[in-house]
């Protein structure tokens, strides 16, 4: 099939996917031993205080009332209120969401970029005893348990050697990087409220005008949450290397586990590449080892670890999940633990949908990716 | 029922004549044989353990809490005066009995559904695959976490959340081998004879499947003790009386400030141990029942 | 040939050349990015004085739900709002609970009539809200008025009974405002003491609606205004606090004695005890306050880089026995496990001494408090021994009963003090417990389903009265959120006279026996007491741990 109905296809599939997603989390949690409702009464038990709590949370709606209101909510964008705080949850979800997934990128980053390596100078000598230490490393990084690494490193490296943060995710005495920021003056005003503006335009009322000659002014700011990002885009590079310095612990512990796998693929994979006639050619023509391994072998080997960053970000946010609390990471995982043992439905159930959409878009990408890369896919 | 008996047949004909060869096979072979004497070593002595450890591993203050490891307490003592060496010997009956329980569920569940699912085709297949799909994308500790929650606690609930999750795996894995398997000649002749759905199956597919059930199952041990561990993280074990490596590792971990090191580094031992045996006898046996790599 | 050798050796050559060409301009362009990134990082690192006016404390908790009294009915959300308004009274740091404690704040004087029915304040002139407005007794009639008119049922309005208590608020004059009860209320003046009770600013506090919390926008996110600090930034991520700050207020009241003492405070969030003990030995923050375990704490007393407070708590532990079937429907039943509690290993092992043994459901330190359930024995097997072998339970029959503890976290060390309890009571001979444990929404739900013989809960004071140890507990309706099945009317009078009665000699010795009624009836044991803990880098001073469990921010700063 051609790529473009590869693409519908696979876009279509990940519909009912998220919907079969959302209804078996609604209904599991809703089974949920544990009463959000109570919650709210430490204390005293009214029952007409009960009920009426229970009506403003929409807990007094039959199960497929409720079930539909959910989804027509979703289908607006809306994805309810907190069962907390009343708060919106997608607000909620997106002040969370970059957090993770700028952990996400680095761990990831660390552990491909360690995978690949490893598995790479193993590859190169197979049967060795360095082929053996790297195999045997890459399964014990696998074996520990995220949190137990975690607590290692945050001992060593935080406390230890007093080098690197052992939580959060910004010095607690500087501000948080916003992004971009600026003032952009738009049109010369003439005062008393005149201004000139261009034919068509309308003014932007918010802005108090002061009297007489001036400039309007328009700010144009973006955040994206990515403090890495944002701490660029304000020019702050202080902010960048504090960002950084938090963002190394967490995403070192994720990324070593991670890296067992990649290191097991790579060896695998650039053993046989490393054995076709196409890099024999290359040595024949006089290429240096190293181009040979990295420029070209490692390009054609690459394809299937490509596809393993796909499956892995499943496991990626799952790992997140203990990550984030042993690191106090203000992110999703954190999250959806803090609102299970809450029970707050809404918010578990709007985490559940986001993660989901999240986790096919990263595969549907990866796939097409790779449909791309290998024309014997579509075919 | 005689499938099952045509599965174990095949396991244990290709698996046991296969020991004695094995440390011929080089590192592959060593990994299998490391890998089954750690999980046998372990699997002994947690079996023992109500006979070989010095303490009652439940009673409190046996010794003074905190205590370093000295003469006495060899892995010292907890925060309640628990003998640390009596816990380590202890505690891997929930990991082992819950990794052991979702294994089988898996494979009961599974393995089943794959087969039937690929061989059956069409409409059936796709709606299979989309739900396995839909559980296989998501992230395995959440829906863990919720349905154990839902379930509660105890080492049926903790085994029937990890299953769940990875049921898709074994789905996934049956269904690919099945796939190809499917259009080879000899199965084309065998339904060209006239045999039924069932001796296709049993006979000539579930065989070839057998190596990469075996593979993925080793793989599902070693993530379901640390997925055990990380719901014990979370607050979802079992009770308290009951030794648990994982209850150590969640309550030693935030003694590990105060410089008691040995309540979480013990136990964190033994479950990385137990892992790291599935994990090994995995990685070595997919070498070795995959030959691509000897050329 | 020679020209292809030629050729050959030409191209090798150009092909070398472009290629050191290539590395010698990405080494030119790395060189430029690491000169250009160090000249950024000290160009935009901050300045060094804006932090020394600023401390940075460290917690695990974070406000529930809002900073509005209307609804915040939690310890953290009531910490800030102490910060950012005041109430008509006070205690004064270092309080034990009495009557005298109590000091002016917005009002400053007041007086009760006879019938203890009608509250008389005098308010405090010249207090000025942000806007200029000047603070006078309208302000307080719309504070109450609004609060008892939304009565929102997460609030501590309905959850205390503020309506049960007051009937209405009246502004005399400008400066006289006059509280009406329905009944003589002795501990009225410690409920005007709690956060609940402070002040609003009608500018910002909509009549009929709860403000919430609004992102970005930390003025429309509180209804306050009178108070050492305003709120110069509160960010929630993922519906917990990621950061407040805490600025000083120009206009408060107080601030010609030199409050608050710190202009800046910056409170970050850390998810567990761990975290923050962690972040606090690495003085990645000046304060750690709520919660450090136990360990933690005592392993920072010998850290000659940190200083441990410690003050009196007011968290108290119980346990409860449900009355509604067997065996605890018995009282000998109840007392034999009364007696046979060993508070001393609990409070050792599993607080390595930091909580008190606790012997009433007064808290120690507070009037009212006697040692009555002593009486029963701690722990004093032969009488429970004694008390078992009528109804048949021995060694060989022993008293079986499943004991409950809570699992996420809600309480301290839940776990760890239901392995102790089972050890203790078993060491009676004649008892076999089991545990089991649940985390907080499923414990909730199975206490008010009555599903539970024997479970562990703890409490944290409203206000600082013995009333709100003894009402919530043993009385009929007060206590029926409990769901452990006792009723005593006589104990509903005791209650009744307690509450009602102004003179405090009278209310001791009405507790007294409220205490001993309880010893005998057994509907609940108290276990502990919790020491309050916090700790801080050497140079942080000002710090107040006292029975109002208050952290007053504007009191605390570093000396230079």
């Amino acid at each position: 099939m051609t790529l473009r109905s590869y693409v519908l296809s696979r876009i279509l599939l990940t519909i009912p996917m998220i919907f079969i997603l959302l209804t078996m989390v609604f209904v599991v949690i809703r089974i949920l031993p544990g009463d959000p409702v109570l919650l709210h009464f430490e204390k005293q038990e009214n029952p007409a205080a009960i009920e009426e709590m229970r009506q403003r949370l929409g807990l007094d709606k039959p199960l497929w009332v409720q079930y539909f209101d959910y989804v027509g909510g979703l289908f607006r964008g809306d994805l309810g209120k907190s069962m907390q705080d009343y708060s919106s949850v997608t607000q909620q979800i997106l002040s969370a969401f970059p957090a993770t997934l700028e952990l996400a990128i680095f761990s990831m980053t660390i552990a491909v970029a360690i995978g690949v390596f490893l598995g790479v100078e193993a590859s190169k000598r197979y049967n060795k005893p360095a082929d053996h230490s790297i195999r045997i490393f890459g399964i014990v990084t696998y074996a520990i348990p995220v949190f137990f690494l975690g607590m290692v490193l945050q001992m060593s490296l935080g406390l230890g050697l007093h080098l690197l943060p052992v939580g959060l995710r910004f010095n607690p005495t500087l501000t948080p990087p916003t992004g971009l920021n600026i003032a952009i003056p738009k049109f010369p005003t003439l005062g008393l409220g005149l201004h000139v503006l261009p034919l068509g335009v309308r003014p932007n009322p918010p802005f108090a005008r002061p009297a007489g000659p001036g400039l309007d002014i328009e700010r144009i700011s973006f955040s994206s949450g990515l403090y890495t990002i944002d701490s660029l885009l304000e020019c702050n590079i202080h902010k960048f290397v504090e960002t950084l310095r938090y963002l190394v612990l967490p995403s070192l512990t994720l990324g070593l586990v991670l890296s067992g796998v990649f290191i097991r693929l790579t060896r695998s994979n650039m053993f046989e590449t490393m054995r076709l006639d196409f890099v024999t050619a290359a040595r024949a023509r006089g290429l240096r080892e190293n181009k040979v391994t990295y420029g070209y072998a490692l390009r054609n080997a690459f394809l299937p670890v490509l596809t393993m960053m796909g499956l892995q970000f499943a496991a990626l946010l799952g790992g997140a999940i203990l990550t984030e609390t042993t690191f106090s990471w203000p992110g999703l995982g954190r999250y959806i633990v803090d609102r299970i043992s809450f029970r707050d439905y809404t918010a578990i159930q709007g985490a559940v949908v986001m993660l989901g959409i999240f986790v096919s878009i990263v595969s549907l990408a990866v796939d097409l990716l790779y449909a791309y890369l290998d024309p014997r896919i579509r075919l | 029922m005689q499938e099952k008996t045509e599965i174990r047949k095949s396991m244990l004909s290709s698996i046991i004549p296969g020991l004695a060869s094995l440390a011929k096979r080089g590192l592959a072979g060593w990994l299998v044989i490391i890998g089954i004497i750690l999980i046998g070593a372990i699997i002994a002595i947690t079996a023992a353990s109500p006979w070989i450890r010095p303490h009652n591993p439940a009673e409190i203050n046996v010794g003074q809490p905190l205590t370093a490891p000295n003469q006495q307490f060899p892995f010292g003592t907890n925060d309640l005066g628990q003998d640390v060496f009596s816990r380590a010997l202890s505690g891997g009956g929930i990991m082992l009995q819950v990794s052991i329980l979702s294994v089988v569920i898996c494979l009961l569940i599974g393995v089943p559904l794959g087969l039937f699912s690929s061989y059956a085709g069409g409409i059936i297949d796709r709606i299979f695959c989309l739900i396995m799909d839909s559980i296989y994308a998501f992230p395995g500790l959440v829906l863990a976490i919720a349905i154990a929650a839902m379930l509660g606690r105890g080492v049926t609930n903790m085994a029937i959340s990890i299953a769940v999750v990875y049921v898709p795996s074994y789905f996934r894995v049956v269904r690919s081998q099945v796939l190809s398997i499917k259009e080879m000649p000899y199965v084309e002749a065998a339904n060209a004879i006239g045999a039924k759905t069932r001796t296709v199956l049993s006979r000539y597919i579930l065989p070839n499947v057998v190596p990469s059930i075996v593979v993925i199952a080793t793989v599902n041990f070693a993530d379901a003790i640390l997925t055990a561990a990380g719901l014990t993280f979370i607050g979802l074990g079992v009770p308290v009386e009951i030794p648990d490596w994982g209850w150590d590792l969640t309550n030693g971990r935030r003694l590990l400030t105060c410089g008691a090191w040995w309540v979480i580094t013990f136990p964190g031992i033994m479950i990385i141990l137990l892992a790291l045996g599935f994990t090994l006898m995995g990685e070595g046996l997919s070498e070795l029942l995959n030959p691509r790599l000897e050329q | 040939m020679p020209n292809q050798l030629n050729h050959t050796a030409k191209v090798k050559k150009l092909r070398n050349a472009k290629a050191i060409g290539k590395m010698a301009i990405i080494g030119i362009v790395i060189i430029i990015l690491v000169i250009a990134g160090i000249v950024g990082y000290y160009l935009t690192m901050p300045t060094g004085p804006a932090l020394k006016d600023t401390l940075v404390m460290g917690t695990t908790d974070s406000v529930e739900s809002c900073l509005d009294p209307a609804r915040a009915y939690d310890y953290f959300g009531w910490e800030i709002i102490q910060s950012l308004s005041t109430g008509l009274v006070d205690y004064r740091p270092g309080a034990t609970g009495s009557a005298d404690d109590i000091v002016p704040a917005l009002a400053t004087s007041w007086s009760v009539s006879a019938d203890g029915k009608v509250w008389t304040f005098n308010l405090r002139q010249n207090v000025k809200y942000e806007d200029g407005t000047e603070f006078n007794a309208t302000h307080v009639k719309y504070t109450f008025d609004r609060e008892m008119g939304i009565a929102d049922e997460d609030g501590p309005f309905v959850g205390i009974g503020y309506s049960d208590i007051i009937q209405n608020v009246t502004a005399v004059d400008k400066y006289t405002v006059k509280f009406y009860l329905k009944i003589p209320f002795a501990a009225f003046l410690s409920l005007m003491a709690c956060q609940a009770s402070y002040i609003v600013d009608p500018a910002h506090a909509p009549m009929t609606s709860v403000v919430e919390y609004t992102a970005g926008n930390p003025r429309a996110s509180h209804p306050m205004g009178l108070g050492p600090y305003t709120l110069k930034n509160w960010t929630r991520v993922a519906g917990k606090d990621s950061e407040i700050r805490l600025e000083a207020n120009p206009n408060y009241w107080n601030a010609s004695a030199g409050y608050p003492k710190t202009k800046n405070i910056i409170i970050r969030f850390y998810a567990d005890s761990t975290g923050l003990a962690l972040a606090i030995t690495a003085q990645e923050v000046d304060i750690a306050f709520r919660q450090l375990g136990a360990a933690d704490i005592n392993n920072m007393k010998n850290n000659a880089n940190l200083h441990v407070w410690e003050g009196t708590g007011a968290f108290i532990q119980y346990l409860v026995l449900q009355e509604k079937y067997a065996p605890f429907n018995v009282t000998t039943v109840r007392q034999a496990v009364g007696a046979a509690i060993n508070r001393t290993t609990l409070v050792q092992t599993v607080f390595l001494g930091q909580a008190q043994k606790l012997y009433s459901m007064i808290p120690i330190g507070m009037f009212g408090h006697t040692d009555a359930f002593l009486g029963l024995g701690d722990p004093n097997y032969t009488r429970t021994r004694e008390l078992l072998a009528p109804l048949g339970y021995n060694e060989s029959n022993k008293l079986t009963f499943k004991l409950w503890y809570e699992t996420s976290g809600h309480y301290p060390q839940s776990a760890q003090q239901a392995q102790v309890l089972k050890s203790s009571l078993e060491a009676s001979g004649v008892i076999s417990v089991s545990l089991d444990g649940l985390d907080w929404p499923a414990y909730r739900t199975a206490r008010k389903n009555e599903e539970m013989e024997a479970y562990i809960l703890g409490w944290y004071p409203d206000y600082i009265d013995p009333d709100d140890y003894i009402y919530p507990f043993v009385q009929s309706s007060g206590g029926s959120w409990l769901h452990d099945n006792y009723n005593s009317s006589t104990m509903d009078d005791l209650v009744a006279w307690a509450r009602g009665n102004t003179t405090t000699s009278v209310r001791s010795d009405l507790y007294s026996q409220i205490s001993n009624l309880m010893t005998n009836d057994a509907p609940l044991i108290p276990m502990y007491q919790g020491s309050a803990y916090a700790v801080t880098t050497p140079k942080v001073k000002g710090i107040y741990l006292d029975i109002t469990q208050s952290w007053r921010h504007w009191l605390v700063y570093a000396e230079q």
